[in-house]
């Protein structure tokens, strides 16, 4: 039992290890209906790209992993990208995505929503499809 | 070795011990430090075994405990009085369990469909007011003034259907409060290529005409250029079109190729200043434009956006009792330069505009204006000058009350006060170069709000 529960201990502590090496990374996520690529993240959640084919893309911001979002994926800060929308908003009447509050928000809404893209902190789970990994 | 070897045979030999010695002593130490972090850990796994099998005799206890419940005879019950056992009461509790769960769940999907509700109506708007030495658009006026209440809606439409209404409340050059309808425009967009607008829209030419509209917390500087004002504010140009835009933009090579074109009423200049035309015109002569700029995107011209511009309006009239008509041609260049640390802007425009009335031919006028600006933590200073060189045998600029030539330089400051709110201070030195020599200097300040 002592080498089994030994062999237990190791493994359990390099899984934590791991899990803490990962915590930084951001999930973009999409509904099914949407074909993407990683490159063409930026677009989305700038107002660039509002369509993938014929799906109307309908991003999302996510509070829970937006400061990791912004800094990976926009590379922008939060007063910079308030400032794009509200610029673009102006200009040509687009609207700012809606803010969800937490991944599970997000997932809720990706899966729900025909075109609908958000970003997650923490691998998603089934019923969306991972656009990239940054 | 005897004790008559010679003395410095005796010292190598010693040095030549020592060498040998010193990996070994640092090998010993490195061991024995190594052996000490390996017994260290034993002892920290040892402890941690001991708990498991402390943890795993004390389920052994509890579940010997439950099981001696489960075999007992069970007690003669009355209908009053049935006692619960061990499993009915881990079937509630997962029961409750499960309810829990259901109720988070459906908590998360009202909250995930609660802000994509798109009944509501999107409403925003600017703000601003100063003071200065001098209006900063009716330069005869002095002291503080308030200028714009601009509220824009952008209503959810649907996936295609788009709408943008901008309605200001502004001051006039006589001091009175006047709402316009600035901007009023309803679109369709096909793809990300192309979005058709009809309405009034803010005439696609240059960069500052849509890229700053009435909103003046959106522009850096404290006011726009003069000559590229809006109409009722002292500008030369069209700055609104009542017409169809079409408007788009596509990935190429290295960045993204804009292209705008359109086509409205001809306008009109009444009582000294361009009007639109909001309801059509009595003649039905049109105006017809374009734009086509290059934005780079990444690399070391990341940033820049260059960029051509024309229009030509067929028949702009005056309304003096006998009108005067003239075809204004109007075509240039812009070059915006917009990153983390820096803020650009160029353009100039050329004019070739012809007599349709009367027998003064053709007239060849040019405006321009470059702006520098340096991007820091607390806002953006720029530096700015003006000039415009106007034919002043030309009707179209002869019966605009801001037709004349000028010159103009200016160095400001924007101030962030936080995210929505900034003061901007400008000081300026304006030579009028035809109509009159007037030479004046200008200080002003702005407080601009967006909510």
């Amino acid at each position: 039992m002592n080498q089994s529960l030994k062999f237990l201990l190791l493994g359990t502590a390099l899984a934590l290890w791991a899990g803490v090496a990962a915590a930084g990374d951001v999930y973009v996520i999409c509904n099914p209906d949407v074909t993407l690529q990683s490159a063409d993240v930026r677009d989305v959640f700038i107002g660039e790209k509002g369509f993938a084919g014929s799906v109307h893309l309908a991003p999302a911001d996510n509070s829970a992993s937006q400061a990791a979002f912004l800094e990976k994926v926009l590379k922008l800060d939060a007063g910079k990208y308030t400032g794009l929308w509200t610029k673009k908003s102006f200009r040509d009447g687009s609207n700012p995505p809606p803010v969800k509050n937490s991944d599970a928000e997000a997932i809720a809404y990706v899966k729900q929503t025909s075109g609908g893209c958000s970003y997650v902190g923490s691998p998603p789970g089934g019923g969306v499809t991972v656009v990239g990994k940054f | 070795m005897s004790i008559h070897t010679p003395s410095r045979w005796r010292v190598a030999a010693l040095a030549a011990l020592m060498a040998g010695a010193l990996p070994s002593l640092a090998l010993s130490a490195s061991t024995a430090t190594d052996k000490d972090k390996l017994i260290e850990l034993q002892k920290k796994l040892d402890q941690s075994i001991h708990m498991i099998d402390a943890l795993a005799g004390r389920v052994r206890e509890l579940e010997a405990r439950q099981a001696a419940v489960a075999a007992a005879p069970p007690v003669a019950a009355t209908p009053a009085a049935a006692p619960a056992t061990a499993e009915p009461a881990a079937a509630a509790a997962d029961q409750r369990i499960s309810a829990v769960e259901q109720k988070v769940s459906q908590i998360e999907t009202a909250n995930a469909t609660r802000h994509s509700d798109d009944s509501g109506l999107p409403l925003h708007g600017f703000a601003d007011v100063g003071v200065g030495n001098r209006n900063p658009y009716f330069p005869t006026y002095k002291g503080f003034y308030i200028d714009n209440l601009d509220f824009y809606l952008t209503p959810h439409l649907g996936e295609h259907t788009r709408a943008l209404f901008e309605l200001n409340n502004e001051v006039g050059a006589d001091g009175s409060v006047g709402i316009d309808l600035e901007r009023a425009q309803i679109g369709y967009q096909f793809s990300d290529r192309a979005t058709v607008w009809i309405g009034r829209f803010h005439t696609p030419y240059g960069f500052v005409n849509t890229a700053v509209h009435h909103g003046a917390w959106i522009n850096d500087a404290l006011r726009r250029p003069a000559f590229l004002q809006f109409e009722d504010h002292g500008g030369i140009l069209p700055a609104h079109t009542v017409g169809l835009w079409l408007t788009g933009s596509e990935h190429a090579a290295a960045g993204r190729l804009q292209y705008d074109g359109y086509v409205g009423n001809s306008q009109l200049i009444e009582g000294g200043v361009v009007d639109m035309r909001n309801a059509g015109n009595a003649h039905g002569k049109l105006i017809v434009g374009g734009r086509l700029g290059y934005q780079f995107e990444g690399g070391s011209l990341d940033g820049l956006t260059a960029g051509v511009h024309a229009f030509s309006a067929s028949r702009i009239e005056d309304d003096l009792p006998i009108p005067n008509a003239t075809r204004v041609t109007a075509y240039g260049g812009y070059l915006t330069y917009d990153s983390d640390q820096w803020e650009h802007n160029a353009e100039v425009y050329f004019f070739d505009d012809e007599d349709l009335s009367g027998t003064t031919g053709s007239h060849h006028s040019n405006a321009e204006y470059v702006q520098f600006g340096y991007r820091v933590s607390w806002g953006v200073p720029y530096v700015r000058f003006e000039r415009t060189d106007l034919d002043q045998t030309d009707e179209y600029f002869l019966q605009q009350i801001s037709g004349g030539s000028y010159q103009r330089a200016a160095l400001g400051t924007r101030f962030d006060l936080d995210s929505r709110s900034s003061i901007k201070l400008e000081l300026a030195e304006t030579h009028l170069t035809d109509r009159s020599r007037e030479r004046f200097a200008e200080e002003q300040f702005q407080y601009a709000i967006r909510f």
